[in-house]
């Protein structure tokens, strides 16, 4: 039996080269894509949370304020540090700070407790400085940091016990580099110091930035941080460590989801090429498995097989798919880095390290496609009608299945119904904060497409018939109608592929013209200075005042973040100047803008933020600001396709109001009308940005980045998009040639009668050419409907991003008919394979 | 080997029956030919022997154990197929993408013999049916005589205790056919299978033990 | 006088004491002062070195435990003008072993800065480093110290009530340690203290019982030129007594200084000058791990009487890490001879010799 199963598989491999070696190779390229993302990604994030488990050690909690101007009490630590459920509290001071040109991470340490910890940040005193220890007046820095400072100023000064200023706004602290830390990873630009020394020059006044926990064995977390819940003074989170590694994969979530999902979609057309193959395949053999049934082949044989045949595209297809990931993980991960580009994760390349389990989920999902894609072939071989197959060939529908009215009125029923389940779906909310509703109403549109794809070919199909035709058109208008498995086929490959295709087109222009929208609104000021997370230099800012500095207005901004949620990553606090009365002279906001009630505080929020905290504008929200959680107004909320993990804007006058103070990281700069051409403002902000070490660039220079970024960032769904339609307009070639081959007879029958061969490739192209046509109009509809889906559904629920739907109508029908030309062409090829058989040959062999 | 009674058949859109209330038996190593008009019934009665329709109603115990094929479900109809039943079509149905060794396996391999006695069994019948060496040819380089000689092996390799032949010759020349029917029948008589055997031809008919017509009345 | 006075001021935080000339002056120990009581139990963080100290024997299932805790304080002269709450111009340190029959010592240690997770009162004995707390409260009958630690190995929480008036050493609490008057300590002991309380050992707790001494000292300037190490005991006798005895020794084994004082029953205290006071070794046992040499049989002679030390067993030797390494050895001894009672010996500077 398994002798006779692989003599099949063999002889179909033999006999169908080119469609096999696609399907597999359509199969292996779904598995890559998927896997290379899933081994990046993992590879990304181990390599993530090991910096981070170097930095921070592996606490059980942490105690943190929740706002970036907040901090943790020294009362606080003293307390945590007294209870015995607690085995050590680490306390920590983090910030950043400017030596020279560079930002480097500074963390105060307390040695008793963070050698415990933290041992990779233990600092090693230098063997010149004798009688020297960490208390002292000094910082100890990184190997890459030492080399870094060693390549930057002359040769000699940098060595431990060199002099070294650090640099936070107006804060300074002249000290010497005291030693090394000789466990800091290769790439860490870190200093550390003493933390009574870091809080003296940088504060936090009486509190440190963090406390890391340590539990003793016998201390439930759980339990332990309820116990602690009710006793946190405001403004402050306790939360499990475990939370960290949730926040971390939060960070790149939507992003790689949305990578998978392409990975889906070329698996799907693999499947969908499975089917096409396996379709033709039993169509074409369907004879000689009615033979095999008559000599005594099961039925469940009969399915078995071509399940089998299937399986033999999938496993060969699926362990290339793993090979080629691990490839492509290997290769991307080389050339950029661990986030594909998304800009989530840098530093140096992560190590790809396979693990069996994700290897054989992402072997078992190939090898389930093509599973699925045979599973119809495969039914339909099991119901054929032995005798009449044997004497007739293949049955293109099941025996009888004849439409009765009722039975049509059924389809349309159900047709109605699917488009009705994927309008609903639209209209659902996100689930895990992934838009898999959307995702399930594509399919659903997809398969909508495909199965309205028949019913309007026969109403298309019976308006032809009743006119008159010449011979050639009447026989394939006829041999479509009459075909409707063959036509549907070919016709769903390209409503498949041209449905994505346009989708994707769609939802790209929409979010480019919406990007640049949002950057003309974004970046009113000619001139922008920017310090890489950094107060800007006190000296930049006073240079400003100056009267000859060329610029009539300056607008500061300063960031923080605030973390509303543990498990989330913080959100962006924009303290700006803008007016309170005018918010929209420098918000692009979306929809109503409310004046704050007197005595509110208001705040503007972005969109993201509105939708991942589920807020209103008008509404009042307990904002951690400044160490504490303060009441404000939710004036409005504006569009932001920058900071996906959402961002609130306060204006700096209500900032300082509270008790704030605005420590400048970003300029806006208007430059004076009077102060000669544009090159002086220009010059100024060149040699300001480059004494400083800070970015200092025009706002068309900011534009044309952000936007080439963007291109780049899509380069692959044009591959992509390429890929899908070649599949389809390959999954049209190869069920046209089928559906040829199968009328062979017939097909010799009028050329005996009298077709020559142009008229007999004449109708075969024109079966083409309106197969191809119809696939073309519903995959438009479709892809519209995925377009919209996309645009107005997925991309808000990912990445909170909204944007109004632009159809490139310049972009699809040009497609569309490249594709129906390009379709044309395919079933000439077809036609010509048909017509090359001798009729008499054919009529012979009687098939 | 072969045993009906009252066997009946209606087309689904056809207001007559096939037929109805048919009787018929072959014994053991006896051939008969049945013959009667085109559109009479004849394949569709081969087709209810074979399991391949099903009748309405009566019986068709096949083969020495005598099962009733028109109550057994499709798996156990397919199961007697492969180990009772040999078929020969006129069409000759072999598989292009065997070889002619790999035809001739086929009904052992669907009947579980085992693997070590395939290539003697095989060997030995090819040269039986005049195609000694013949085994690992593709059937696209032969002829249509030489096609029908690979299926009468491939209908008696597995030794069923019947043999269905649906106008075996109707498609070869007259010479060539007379060979064939030749061939087939002597080795139907060494194997000492039974055999039915529809055709239109007197001369295959008046070969064979004996002759039942068809009729839109009956069997006579 | 004591101990880890030295040990700890040059070893456990090298870089504190050994080089720099602190640029602060430590007030000495001046044999003008008054001590107050409970002002005096508190800390006194213009010195430089302090410690609490509470050693003891306990009745347990397993049969006799010897316990102890040691809370030092430094003020090591450094980051004292840091404009910064927890500048590192006090330390605290904790030491605390407990040997249990037939067992490997049990050892554990813990450190941190005063105000960051570790504190001391200048008001009363109140330390703590974490969860590891001394603390002394009430009056009169309830008048007692509350010891707790907790360490993955071992924790006892124990309660410790006087069963005599305070011991003041030397002159009213002013304790020389050597032939120089600046070299001296102001020094309170506090022996046969009644211990009640539960130990926890693998996660059980289990009660235990006892007797403890009870040790305050604090000092600037205490070690005489030329000292290697020391040895001191101080021991709870069987009939209500308490023996205090140290001597200081050179890189020879000579004894640089000595001092003993004997409380007997009734209160009445004897003191014994360096003349008066010798110590003389019988046995020594090897450490199979720092290699030192500890004469854990010694035979301590102060005036009319003669003791020996028997230790309840010789591998009491304590490998303390942080932030250096150190070895001493510090154990439960039981003693026979003219007085008989069990004390806690401890021998330093046997490990090679002390950097200072």
């Amino acid at each position: 039996m398994k002798r006779l199963a692989w003599w099949l598989i063999r002889a179909q491999f033999q006999t169908r080269r080119t469609a096999t070696a696609l399907s597999m190779l359509a199969i292996a390229l779904g598995v890559a894509l998927g896997y290379a993302i899933h081994l990046i990604n993992d590879a990304a994030l181990a390599d993530f949370s090991q910096a981070m488990k170097s930095v921070q050690g592996e606490p059980d909690a942490v105690v943190a304020p929740q706002d970036s101007a907040g901090r943790v009490p020294l009362a606080l630590i003293n307390e945590l540090a007294q209870d015995e459920g607690v085995a050590l509290v680490v306390p920590v001071i983090e910030t950043r700070v400017r030596i020279g040109e560079l930002a480097v991470r500074l963390v105060g340490l307390d040695v008793f407790s963070a050698g415990l910890l933290m041992p990779d940040l233990l600092p090693r005193q230098g063997a010149a400085i004798s009688g020297d220890n960490i208390f002292e007046d000094g910082m100890y820095a990184s190997p890459a940091l030492l080399a870094r400072l060693g390549s930057k100023v002359p040769e000699g000064t940098h060595r431990a016990g060199a002099g070294v200023t650090a640099t936070r706004g107006d804060a300074t602290w002249s000290t010497r580099i005291a030693g090394d830390l000789p466990a800091a990873r290769p790439d860490d630009l870190l200093l550390v110091a003493d933390i009574a020394r870091v809080q003296a020059h940088f504060g936090p006044p009486d509190g440190v930035s963090e406390g890391r926990i340590r539990l003793a064995p016998d201390t439930k977390l759980a339990n332990w941080l309820a116990a602690w819940k009710d006793r946190l003074p405001p403004g402050l989170t306790l939360r499990a460590a475990a939370d960290n590694q949730a926040r971390l994969s939060n960070i790149s979530r939507a992003y790689r989801v949305n990578l998978n999902v392409l990975a889906m979609v070329a698996l799907l057309t693999g499947g969908f090429l499975v089917f096409a193959t396996q379709l033709t395949a039993v169509a074409q053999r369907s004879t000689q498995f009615a033979l095999l049934g008559v000599l005594g082949l099961a039925p469940r044989m009969r399915l078995a097989q071509v399940l089998l045949e299937g399986l033999a595209i999938g496993v060969p297809g699926a362990a290339i798919g793993l090979a080629l990931g691990w490839a492509m993980a290997v290769a991307f991960t080389r050339l950029m880095g661990g986030d594909l580009g998304g800009g989530f994760f840098s530093g140096s390349a992560p190590v790809i390290a396979p693990e069996a389990l994700p290897a054989l989920g992402f072997f078992s999902l190939g090898c389930a496609a093509s599973l699925a894609g045979a599973l119809y072939p495969a039914w339909l071989n099991r119901m054929q009608p032995l005798a009449q197959a044997l004497k007739t060939g293949f049955a293109q529908r099941p025996p009888h299945q004849d439409d009765s009215p009722r039975q049509r009125g059924g389809k349309v029923l159900a047709v109605a119904l699917v488009a009705g389940a994927a309008l609903a779906l639209t209209q659902a909310p996100a689930v895990f904060d992934l838009p898999l509703a959307g995702y399930a109403a594509i399919a659903l549109v997809l398969v909508l497409g495909i199965a309205a794809a028949p019913l309007v070919t026969q109403r298309v199909f019976a308006a032809l018939a009743r006119r008159e035709l010449a011979a050639a058109e009447r026989v394939a208008v006829q041999n479509v109608g009459q075909a409707p498995l063959m036509a549907q086929v070919a016709a769903s490959g390209l409503i498949v592929s041209f449905a994505l295709t346009v989708s994707m087109v769609t939802m790209v222009s929409s979010f480019r013209v919406a990007l640049e929208q949002w950057l003309d609104a974004v970046l009113p000021a000619p001139y922008y200075m920017r310090s890489k997370g950094l107060p800007l230099p006190a000296e930049l800012l006073a240079a400003l005042e100056r009267p000859d500095a060329p610029f009539a207005r300056v607008e500061r901004m300063a960031v923080g973040t605030a973390s509303l949620d543990p498990q989330r990553p913080p959100v962006a606090v924009l303290v700006r100047e803008l007016d309170r009365a005018d918010p929209s002279a420098r918000l692009p906001f979306a929809g109503e803008v409310f004046t704050a009630p007197a005595g509110n505080i208001p705040v503007w929020i972005s969109e993201p933020m509105q939708q991942l905290y589920r807020l209103q504008t008008g509404q009042t929200l307990r904002l951690p600001l400044l160490g504490r959680e303060v009441e404000v107004f939710v004036g409005g909320v504006w569009r932001d396709y920058s900071r996906q993990f959402g961002a609130v804007v306060i204006a700096a006058v209500d900032y300082r109001a509270l008790g704030g103070r605005v420590e400048a990281t970003d300029l806006a700069l208007w430059p004076r009308r009077d102060a000669g051409d544009d090159a002086t403002a220009q010059r100024w902000v060149r040699e300001q940005a480059a004494r400083h070490g800070i970015d200092g660039v025009g706002s068309g220079e900011i534009r044309a980045l952000s936007l080439d970024i963007f291109d780049k960032s899509f380069a692959v769904t044009y591959a992509l998009e390429a890929a899908a339609m070649l599949i389809g307009l390959f999954g049209l070639a190869v069920t046209l040639a089928a559906s040829v081959w199968l009328r062979a007879r017939e097909l010799a029958t009028l050329s005996a009668l009298g077709f020559d061969r142009a008229m007999l490739t004449r109708a075969v192209m024109l079966e083409g050419a309106l197969i191809a046509a119809i696939g073309l109009a519903v995959g438009l509809a479709c892809g519209i409907a995925v377009g919209a889906i996309l645009t107005h559904v997925v991309n808000p629920q990912a990445f909170h991003w909204r944007m109004d739907l632009q159809i490139p109508w310049l972009q699809v029908l040009p497609g569309a008919a490249l594709t129906l030309a390009a379709g044309i062409m395919a079933s000439r090829f077809a036609a010509r394979q048909a017509t090359r058989l001798p009729a008499a040959q054919v009529l012979a062999s009687a098939q | 080997m072969l045993s009906i009674a009252n066997l009946s058949k209606r087309h689904p859109h056809s207001a007559r029956p096939v037929f109805s209330g048919l009787g018929l038996a072959v014994a053991a190593g006896e051939i008969v030919a049945l013959v009667g008009e085109s559109g009479v019934g004849k394949s569709t009665l081969l087709n209810c022997i074979a399991g391949l329709e099903t009748a309405d109603a009566g019986a068709i115990l096949v083969g020495p154990q005598a099962k009733d094929i028109v109550r057994l479900d499709e798996a156990a109809r397919a199961a007697l197929r492969a180990t009772g039943i040999g078929f020969v079509f006129q069409a000759f149905h072999v598989l292009p993408t065997l070889t002619v060794a790999q035809n001739v396996a086929v009904p052992l391999l669907l009947s579980g013999v085992a693997a070590r006695e395939h290539a003697p069994r095989i060997e030995s019948l090819l040269a039986r049916v005049g195609l000694a060496g013949f085994g690992p040819r593709w059937p696209g380089t032969l002829s249509g005589g030489e096609l029908q000689r690979v299926a009468i092996a491939r209908a008696l390799v597995h030794r069923p205790a019947l043999i269905l032949a649906d106008e075996p010759t109707g498609n070869l020349d007259p010479r060539t056919a007379d060979e064939i029917l030749t061939l087939l029948l002597e080795r139907v008589r060494e194997e000492g299978a039974s055999a039915l055997i529809v055709t239109h031809s007197q001369h295959v008919a008046q070969s064979c033990d004996r002759i039942l017509t068809l009729t839109p009345d009956g069997l006579q | 006088m004591r101990r880890r006075a030295f040990l700890l001021a040059p070893l456990l935080l090298p870089a504190l004491a050994v080089a720099r000339q602190p640029a602060v002056t430590y007030p000495a120990a001046s044999r003008a002062t008054r001590l107050v009581f409970p002002r005096d139990h508190g800390a006194h963080p213009e010195f430089r070195t302090e410690w609490w100290y509470v050693t003891g024997a306990l009745d347990t299932a397993q049969g006799e435990a010897g316990f102890q805790l040691t809370f030092f304080r430094s003020r090591p002269g450094i980051a004292e003008d840091l404009a910064s709450p927890i500048a590192a111009s006090q330390i605290l340190f904790a030491h605390a072993a407990l040997t249990l029959p037939g067992k490997p010592l049990l050892h554990a240690e813990r450190a941190g800065r005063a105000n960051l997770g570790a504190g001391f009162a200048t008001t009363d004995c109140d330390v703590h480093i974490g969860a590891w707390a001394m603390r002394r409260s009430g009056s009169g009958v309830t008048e007692q110290f509350r010891l707790k630690l907790h360490d993955p190995a071992f924790g006892f929480d124990l309660t410790l009530k006087p069963t005599q008036p305070l011991l003041l050493q030397g002159e009213n609490g002013w304790s020389q340690k050597g032939p120089r008057p600046e070299l001296a300590s102001h020094y309170v002991s506090w022996p046969q203290l009644q211990v009640a309380g539960s130990l926890t050992l693998d996660g059980r707790r289990q009660p235990a019982t006892g007797r403890a001494w009870f040790d305050h000292e604090w000092s600037s300037e205490v070690l005489a030129a030329g000292g290697v190490g020391w040895d001191w005991i101080g021991i709870n006798l069987d009939d209500g007594g308490a023996l205090m005895a140290f001597r200081i020794r050179d890189g020879a084994g000579a004894t640089l200084y000595a001092h003993a004082a004997l409380r007997d029953a009734a209160g009445r205290l004897t003191q014994f000058g360096a003349g008066e006071t010798s110590f003389t070794p019988l046995r020594r046992w090897t450490s199979p791990r720092s290699g030192a040499h500890y004469p854990v049989q010694t035979e301590i002679r102060c005036g009319p009487h003669t003791i020996e030390t028997l230790p309840v067993q010789d591998a009491q030797e304590i490998a303390a890490h942080r932030p250096l390494p150190v070895s001493y050895w510090e154990g439960l001894v039981k003693i026979r001879g003219t007085l008989s009672g069990r004390g806690y010996l401890e021998l330093t500077g046997y490990a090679g010799a002390l950097k200072l």
